[in-house]
């Protein structure tokens, strides 16, 4: 049994904005593969606003070369969109894994974004696509870096009062792009470790590289200083083990020593060797 | 209290429902629809599966009101014209079914990949009918009938 609340179906983002704005402690729902879990589990809100079905939630649009995608689009939609895997293949790929089938067709990328778990599998992907977020209120609209917009593990910066509208990315055009991923089985098990990757090489050298790692540290993130190491670098062995080195590091920097790292650390370094030598 | 209407297996339908009512609760409770189960209850099982728009919905996660104007099936739509379908004479014929709990979730998972892809290979089968578990048959039975329907769907074609 769920605890006691009133819902409301948003038709238009309007609506949506002015609900949040009006009502007292309101919850927003998407495709609800969190949030109904976690009302079962006990939390109360006094409404639930549905904005499963809001039109200009469900659109994909291309200006001056970003990619904006809506942020009620579901996994399944995602990863089998023809503009998301020729843009963004990490992130069709990575949509393509979540959960299983039915959570793919419920589950949208706002709700994976705002649910903010370390875990999350379309972070890492957005990630080395500079995703920059849309958040409205009915008085405000304002554009973050998803970097910003989570600030710990399962908690971001968007206000109550806030609507997630889209998720603005830079697509990644000749790149060797893609998802890795570690679970203890292939469906429904939450990642114990998520690579996204970009990879642009010419005449034996590294000219661009984008990583960004998943369920290892509190928050997924890029290892910015790897990437600038291995810009412009001559692709060699030796470049290859100082990279993971350093990456290897600044996990441990930011987390300290887990007892989860005796697997987890030998396992990312097998995963970014296969990823760098390509 | 909102009142929804849909069309459920085929016939349009209205019903009231509690704004905090999952989608399972209202087949079950209100439509008598005793076939969509609750297992788990916390989308990671698939006995509540329910097609939405000929996609397979955890109904257990879903609520009531995000039904109002969409397609909704479950089982009872596969022998509705009062012969079993093709996959759940397979089911039989293989020994898909034990104890029946996972099976109509099956079914309908089985249904809704046949209607995208008439041809599902090993791979396809697997990967639609993942969302959902069987503690009894080890799967292989399950997948030999799905594919021993498509079959049989492809020559009725
Ligand atoms: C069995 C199971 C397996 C799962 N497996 C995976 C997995 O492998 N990988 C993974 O990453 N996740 C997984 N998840 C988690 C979940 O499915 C995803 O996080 C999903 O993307 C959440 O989206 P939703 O639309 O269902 O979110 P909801 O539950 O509707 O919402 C989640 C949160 O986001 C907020 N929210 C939603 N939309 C907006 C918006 N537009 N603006 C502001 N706030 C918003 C809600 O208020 C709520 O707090 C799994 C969940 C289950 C139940
Ligand atoms: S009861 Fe819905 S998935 Fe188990
Ligand atoms: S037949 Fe018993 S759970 Fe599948």
């Amino acid at each position: 049994m769920l605890p006691k609340f009133a819902s409301v179906i948003a038709k238009t983002r309007e609506e949506a904005l002015s609900w949040l704005s009006s009502l007292e402690n309101p919850r927003i729902i998407a495709g609800g593969t969190d949030l109904m879990v976690k009302m079962r589990a006990g939390k109360q809100y006094s409404h639930v606003i549905d904005v499963a079905g809001v039109p200009e939630l469900l659109t994909m649009t291309e200006t001056d070369g970003r990619l904006s995608v809506g942020s009620a689009m579901t996994h399944a939609r995602l990863s089998t969109s023809e503009p998301i895997i020729r843009n963004a293949r990490s992130l069709a790929l990575a949509c393509g894994l979540v959960g299983s089938p039915q959570i793919r067709n419920m589950g949208t990328i706002g709700g994976n974004l705002a649910n903010a778990s370390p875990a999350a599998d379309s972070i890492p992907p957005l990630l080395i696509h500079d995703a920059v977020l849309v958040l409205e209120s009915k008085e405000t609209r304002r554009r973050v870096p998803l970097e910003e917009v989570i600030v710990a593990p399962y908690v971001t910066s968007i206000d109550r009062k806030e609507l997630l509208g889209s998720v603005e990315i830079n697509p990644l055009r000749g790149y060797r792009e893609g998802y890795r991923r570690v679970a203890k089985r292939a469906t429904w098990a939450i990642s114990r470790l998520g690579v996204a990757f970009a990879i642009k090489e010419d005449k034996g050298r590294f000219t661009d590289v984008k990583l960004a790692i998943g369920s290892c540290t509190p928050m997924p993130f890029r290892p910015k200083k790897v990437e600038d190491l291995l810009k412009g670098a001559e692709k060699n062995e030796a470049i290859i083990t100082e990279a993971i080195r350093m990456a290897l590091e600044e996990i441990k920097l930011i987390s300290g020593i887990r007892p989860s790292y005796a697997y987890k650390l030998p396992v990312l370094k097998g995963i970014l060797e296969e990823v760098l030598r390509g | 209290m909102k009142t929804i209407s849909f069309v459920l297996n085929g016939k349009k339908t209205s019903i009231e429902v509690d704004d905090n009512e999952t989608l399972l609760g209202a087949l079950r409770e209100r439509l008598g629809i005793t076939s969509v189960k609750e297992g788990c209850g916390i989308g990671e099982c698939g006995t509540c599966t329910v097609l939405v728009d000929d996609e397979p919905h955890y109904s257990c996660l879903t609520l009531a009101s995000k039904a109002n104007g969409r397609d909704i099936k479950t089982v009872e739509y596969l022998s509705s014209s009062g012969v079993l379908h093709p996959l759940q004479e397979a089911f039989i014929k293989s020994g898909a079914v034990q104890c029946g709990y996972c099976t109509p979730g099956m079914l309908l998972c089985a249904y809704s990949l046949l209607l995208k892809n008439a041809d599902p290979d090993a791979r396809d089968i697997k990967e639609a009918i993942s969302g959902n578990l069987c503690r009894c048959t080890g799967y292989i039975q399950i997948e030999e009938a799905i594919k021993n329907a498509a079959e049989i769907c492809k020559c009725d074609r």
